[in-house]
């Protein structure tokens, strides 16, 4: 057991680093207002193009698909610190974490040729068609129906929240072929597809960030299906424990509570209640950091990931819930044009507990399979 | 960065564990407060395990794991400063160790061969003879007791004492680790087993999500305690004291709550860990204190 980074952890480290110094322009910090926005999305577009180029952008997928067999930990120290510069890779984080390792997994030959070269491109955006109006943290009961004619399906029903919609080449779409758990179906479908409307949901966190995405009579090949059909559930089972720890918030999370402390000692703030707070912040922060550690270590180690991720996300969520409960009551001008990276971290950070999965249903997996409490009836 | 026990880690726990486990059950016919065991001293003693961390292959990680595994134990030896701190020291100083910090009661000190005097800012040792110290009758399941006359003083340097603080940080964190996760044993014990309305406790969740997050809690300390002993930096030290005392108290708290009027009897070893964590909660200046000692050392001097 030990806690230290190993040399070659540290040199990629400074790449990325420099790599991020190199190319985030000077005023980035004013502009990174919204991992969807539209400054950044264009910028991200640029960008990861750019991140491909060096080898900076799917590092640890196989030689095969443009990467370099890197490990788990080569992933997560670039996702730390792209998380930390504000994400500008935009929604092309989820291409490099889940959606191509599961096209790699799961996909048909032409599917994987026709959708990865794109992804370890930088070229490429896509989005996640999960939640609907009526199946949020229930997902199994989602409505939307993929009904087999012929050798196509039509596609009718409507998906909501759905991150970078607007800007999005292809959806990774969940829908119901049959009654049950095991009658969702995964499809893989280019955007442009007629029938699809794409509209934005104005909200607190941010320009573009969420949608309603509606399928009005859309109508793909078979060939669009991922893996068999009914088999959605066993996929996306294997895609969100990568997405689990998908998010390094916590890297995030403690350096803008350094940098609010460091703005409130500045101006003679920091006393009293606020030491208490931002020291109780940052052992949260912390706690978050090595949980996330402790699940990658078992990633590299080829050890199946149990109920330790949702700890993890869970300790997340209360680091980013201090973090911001802290710089609302002692920096609070942060939220209204004092200081940009504050408040985009702000809008950020409160969607911890509800996006890919909200935090009481990790709760109820912690008590099952952690605790090994008896279950809940249902 | 590496979570798994290396061979020598294993097998330092494992030889620890055997010994604890004959340690780990309250006798059912023990009714008081504070439960020590001399057995689980003398087997210490005997396998010189309280010197593991100046063992290189060891070192204050291993004894971190150590003092973590016997905290979980109902009888009580002191390990935690012994093991961490004593190590520390300047000189050779004896054990067991104990702590007196403003003058008021702690654990151990009736039996302690070597005190560390905490006086704000200033710490220093002491050889206490048996008249110095007197034992203590109090509710914390460790035997207290507390100094009555003056042995001679031994002032440690700034640096020392500031070392020796963040050790001590170091060791009650990996002890409220093992505290917080046998309490929370104890109670999982209890909520399967305990039906209320036709059905187990621990299937209503408003006692699972609060049970759950607790968990969250004490593997937080647990790493964090870990890290520190690790790394013997300042700032994890700090971050990991005060984690464990911010959990330590909601623990204490929630664990009687689960419990329902059980957990106030001296039958259910539930208050060996809760009140030996009560123990823990007023070191070192308590949450305040740690906070402090946090920005000083995370995020530089005001
Ligand atoms: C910023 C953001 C981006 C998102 N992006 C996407 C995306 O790209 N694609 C996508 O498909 N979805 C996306 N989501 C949706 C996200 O997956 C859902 O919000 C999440 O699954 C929770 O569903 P819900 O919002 O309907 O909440 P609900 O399920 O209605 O839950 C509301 C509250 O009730 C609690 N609750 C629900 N069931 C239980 C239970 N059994 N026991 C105890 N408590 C319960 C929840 O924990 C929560 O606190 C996004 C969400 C956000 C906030």
């Amino acid at each position: 057991m030990e806690f230290d980074w190993t040399p070659e952890q540290l040199s990629f480290r400074a790449t990325v680093r420099s790599f991020l110094a190199e190319h985030l322009p000077p005023n980035w910090e004013t502009v990174a207002h919204g991992p969807a926005s539209e400054v950044q999305s264009e910028f991200a577009d640029v960008f990861c193009r750019k991140l491909a180029e060096a080898g900076l952008l799917v590092p640890h997928w196989p030689a095969r698909w443009g990467g370099r067999d890197a490990d788990a930990w080569t992933a997560f120290i670039l996702a730390e610190e792209m998380w930390m510069a504000g994400e500008p890779r935009g929604g092309q984080y989820m291409n490099v974490n889940w959606i191509g390792p599961t096209l790699m997994r799961f996909g048909s030959e032409e599917q994987q040729q026709r959708y990865i070269p794109p992804m370890a491109g930088g070229a490429t955006i896509w989005c996640q068609g999960f939640s609907e109006p009526e199946a949020g943290s229930d997902l199994a009961s989602l409505r939307t129906r993929a009904d087999r004619h012929g050798s196509n399906y039509r596609i009718n029903g409507q998906k909501i929240w759905t991150s970078y919609a607007g800007y999005a080449d292809t959806c990774f779409l969940l829908a119901r072929t049959s009654p049950g758990k095991n009658g969702i179906s995964i499809f893989l479908i280019p955007m442009e597809t007629p029938g699809i409307t794409v509209r934005q949901i104005p909200s607190v966190i941010g320009e573009g960030d969420i949608h309603e995405v509606f399928f009005d009579e859309v109508e793909v090949p078979g060939t669009a299906m991922l893996g068999a059909e009914g088999q959605a559930w066993e996929i996306t089972r294997t895609a969100l424990s990568l997405e689990r720890v998908g998010i390094p918030r916590f890297a995030l999370a403690s350096l803008m509570l350094h940098r609010a402390v460091d703005r409130l000692k500045k101006a003679g703030r920091y006393g009293g209640g606020a030491i208490e707070q931002s020291a109780r912040a940052h052992a949260a922060c912390e706690s978050a950091r090595l949980y996330s550690y402790n699940i990658i270590d078992q990633r590299v180690r080829g050890i199946a990931t149990g109920p330790e991720a949702s700890a993890a996300r869970v300790a997340t969520v209360s680091a980013e819930r201090l973090v911001g409960e802290f710089v609302v009551e002692h920096c609070p001008e942060a939220l209204a044009g004092g200081e940009p990276m504050l408040q985009a971290h702000h809008q950020r950070a409160i969607v911890a507990g509800i996006a890919s999965g909200a935090a009481e249903i990790q709760l109820n997996l912690i008590a099952t399979e952690l605790l090994k409490l008896p279950r809940e009836p249902r | 960065m590496d979570f798994t026990l290396t061979s020598d880690q294993t097998a330092l726990t494992d030889a620890i564990d055997r010994i604890a486990q004959q340690f780990d059950a309250k006798p059912t016919d023990f009714h008081g407060f504070a439960l020590s065991g001399a057995a689980l001293e003398h087997q210490l003693t005997e396998g010189e395990y309280f010197d593991i961390a100046l063992i290189p292959e060891f070192g204050p990680l291993t004894a971190a794991l150590a003092v973590e595994r016997l905290a979980r134990s109902a009888f009580a030896a002191e390990a935690a400063l012994s093991m961490l701190v004593r190590p520390q020291l300047p000189g050779e100083w004896p054990r067991p160790v104990a702590v007196v910090e403003s003058g008021r009661p702690g654990r151990f000190v009736a039996t302690a061969k070597t005190l560390i005097v905490i006086d704000g800012e200033r710490i220093s040792l002491a050889r206490p003879s048996p008249g110095d110290v007197e034992a203590v009758e109090s509710l914390y399941a460790y035997p207290m007791g507390r100094l009555v006359g003056s042995p001679a003083l031994t002032k440690l340097s700034a640096a020392d004492a500031a070392n020796v603080r963040k050790w001590m940080r170091v060791a009650l964190a990996a002890e409220a680790a093992g505290l917080i996760q046998a309490a929370i044993d104890s109670t999982v014990e209890h909520l399967s087993i305990r039906k209320q309305f036709g059905r187990p406790l621990g299937t209503f969740q408003a006692l699972r999500h609060r049970m759950a997050e607790c968990a969250v809690l004490a593997g937080g300390v647990r790493l964090l305690a870990r890290k520190a002993a690790f790394s013997g930096n300042d700032g994890d030290a700090a971050l990991a004291a005060l984690h464990a005392q911010d959990s330590g108290t909601r623990m204490a708290y929630e664990m009687h709550q689960m419990l329902g009027a059980m957990g106030m009897t001296l039958e259910h070893p539930l208050h060996l860990w809760t009140y030996r964590i009560k123990a823990l909660l007023s070191e070192l200046g308590g949450r305040g204190g740690q906070a402090q000692a946090v920005a000083t050392h995370c995020f530089g001097k005001p």
